[in-house]
């Protein structure tokens, strides 16, 4: 099982700070849920790993396809050629001696290529996305090739329909371990990414993570994205062998990248 | 009118001791494992007594995990017996029970095991955790009659190792779909739950830990998950909470069955 662990590769953010504080990546086999305030980059990081899952394994990725499952409508597909384009760019730039490979795998370097192995499910309810992700199970045994699961966002549709609180929480919890044990058993990151909301402790409003306390203990690693200033942070809040801790980022045209050159930033919309 | 065929009420009702008999397999064979977690192995009056199933509770990123997995290291690299690892969200990790053992050197000072190189250490410790991921409550139900099915086998053979500690992270998540609304079979499942991991604990010779979730209980307290009937399950129940930002969480004893603590 060690050497099986050693051996994973992860899937990188684009931004080597955030890399970091994630051991290297987003871990295949895991539930990550990333959430944050609207506007913080969770759908700009969603489409970001959606990208760099499919970086070929000559340039140190996984070569794996995507799946999408898009629950609010923010998949601006011109914004992930963008992004294909500026992944395509960065890994030309950092293996410049790649003339001397085979062109064919020069080739397979085409945005369009990157968008054709994005699949992409848009669901309008609840009740379609539980069952997408019930379908999800025939779907990866046929496509083998998928390394990650994204959904934007999972907290969408079970705000607003749900009188009965108990009966959300059993359908949370239900859904969750269904996608731990797809993640377990098609060895593929599952990603997650939601939304926030406003929790009275301690005599004070807190912003806290949305769908409640039980839906907290059901993914394997949090990532808690944030303002701090002018400059986007990021917060690994629960990992089971990682240190708590804290990086910026940026999000630049061409994607998530490392925090420092402030030309490309998209300065906070208030 | 006897039925011959059935046993007899003498052979159904399990072994009758005698409260000297007790006392000495109290003191003899229920041994306690320790969790190499000073604070919390003082808690329990020296670790997770065999025997019993003792539950860790706490919010989430707490450090509940991290008690699982101290557990399963220290007992395997103290070659205590066999530790069977029921994990529910993909967070058994063996880098990190690499890290754990790596850092509690003193535990190899007294056994004369510094001479062992790293890996060959990590891969004795490895050999002795069964890790298993279990999604569904079905599923622990069948890992857990097989487990029962092979120790009695082992009783019979008396073969090698036995495992002495069991730990499930977190039983809640596996219990939480099914608790509740208009599903009544959920309850009675985690009772049945309870009831077999208590049988295994007291015959086996077992050491049970379980971890839990809390939910809010008004008013921005919070409460342990699955109910008042889950309550009374456990014998040792700890609650764990870690303040924000900062690395060290402090765990609360909350019921304890052999140790009395001022109001």
């Amino acid at each position: 099982m060690l050497s099986e662990e050693q051996s994973q590769k992860h899937i990188t953010t684009g931004s080597g700070d955030l890399n970091n504080i994630l051991g290297g990546g987003i871990h295949c086999k895991e539930v990550t849920e990333i959430g944050g305030v609207p506007g913080v980059g969770k759908t700009q990081l969603g489409i970001q790993l959606a990208i760099n899952v499919q970086i070929p394994v000559e340039y140190g990725g996984l070569g794996g396809k995507a799946v999408y499952i898009d629950t609010e409508g923010s998949f601006m597909v011109e914004r992930v050629y963008q992004i294909a384009e500026g992944c395509i760019s960065d890994i030309l730039e950092h293996f410049p001696h790649s003339h001397e490979k085979s062109s064919f795998a020069q080739k397979q370097l085409q945005p369009e290529h990157f968008l054709a192995d994005i699949y992409y499910f848009r669901v309008c309810s609840y009740t379609e996305q539980i069952a997408a992700i019930n379908y999800l199970e025939k779907f990866l045994g046929e496509h083998k090739d998928v390394r990650i699961v994204i959904i934007d966002s999972v907290t969408f549709h079970f705000r607003q329909d749900f009188d009965d609180m108990a009966l959300r929480t059993r359908v949370l919890s239900g859904l969750s371990l269904k996608l731990m044990k797809i993640a377990k058993a098609y060895n593929l990151a599952v990603v997650l990414l939601n939304q926030v909301t406003t929790k009275f402790a301690e005599g004070s409003f807190q912003l806290t993570l949305a769908l409640g306390d039980s839906w907290s203990h059901s993914c394997t690693n949090r990532l808690i994205l944030y303002w701090n200033g002018n400059d986007r942070y990021a917060y690994l809040d629960k990992s089971p062998s990682l240190p708590v801790a804290s990086a910026p980022y940026a999000v630049t045209g061409k994607g998530v990248r490392d925090a420092g050159n402030s030309n490309h930033k998209r300065v906070r919309v208030t | 009118m006897m039925n011959h065929d059935q046993p007899s009420a003498k052979d159904r009702c399990g072994k009758i001791w005698s409260g000297m008999q007790l006392l000495k397999d109290t003191t003899e064979s229920k041994h306690f494992l320790p969790t190499g977690l000073e604070g919390i192995d003082t808690l329990l009056g020296g670790g997770l007594r065999q025997g019993q199933l003792t539950e860790v509770t706490g919010p989430s990123s707490s450090g509940k995990t991290q008690v699982c997995l101290h557990s399963a290291s220290l007992v395997a690299a103290k070659h205590m017996g066999v530790v069977m690892y029921l994990d529910t969200s993909n967070s058994f990790s063996p880098s990190r029970v690499a890290t754990i053992i790596d850092g509690s050197s003193d535990v190899f000072g007294q056994r004369g095991f510094d001479l062992q190189p790293k890996d060959m250490r990590l891969k004795s410790v490895m050999r002795s955790i069964i890790c298993e991921s279990v999604f569904d409550i079905f599923a622990l139900f069948e890992v857990l009659h097989q487990l029962e099915g092979s120790l009695l086998n082992d009783k019979v053979n008396n073969g090698g190792s036995k495992i002495c500690l069991l730990i499930i992270d977190s039983i809640s998540s596996l219990l939480a779909p099914i608790i509740g609304g208009k599903y009544p079979q959920g309850r009675s499942m985690m009772i049945s739950v309870a009831m077999i991991l208590k049988k295994l604990a007291d015959e086996h010779n077992l050491s049970v830990l379980v971890t839990n979730h809390t939910v809010s209980a008004g008013n921005g307290a919070v409460k342990p998950a699955l109910g008042e009937s889950w309550r009374a399950v456990p014998h040792v129940r700890l609650v764990l909470s870690r303040e924000c930002g900062s690395n060290i969480c402090t765990a609360t004893v909350l019921k304890h069955t052999l140790k009395v603590f001022p109001l």
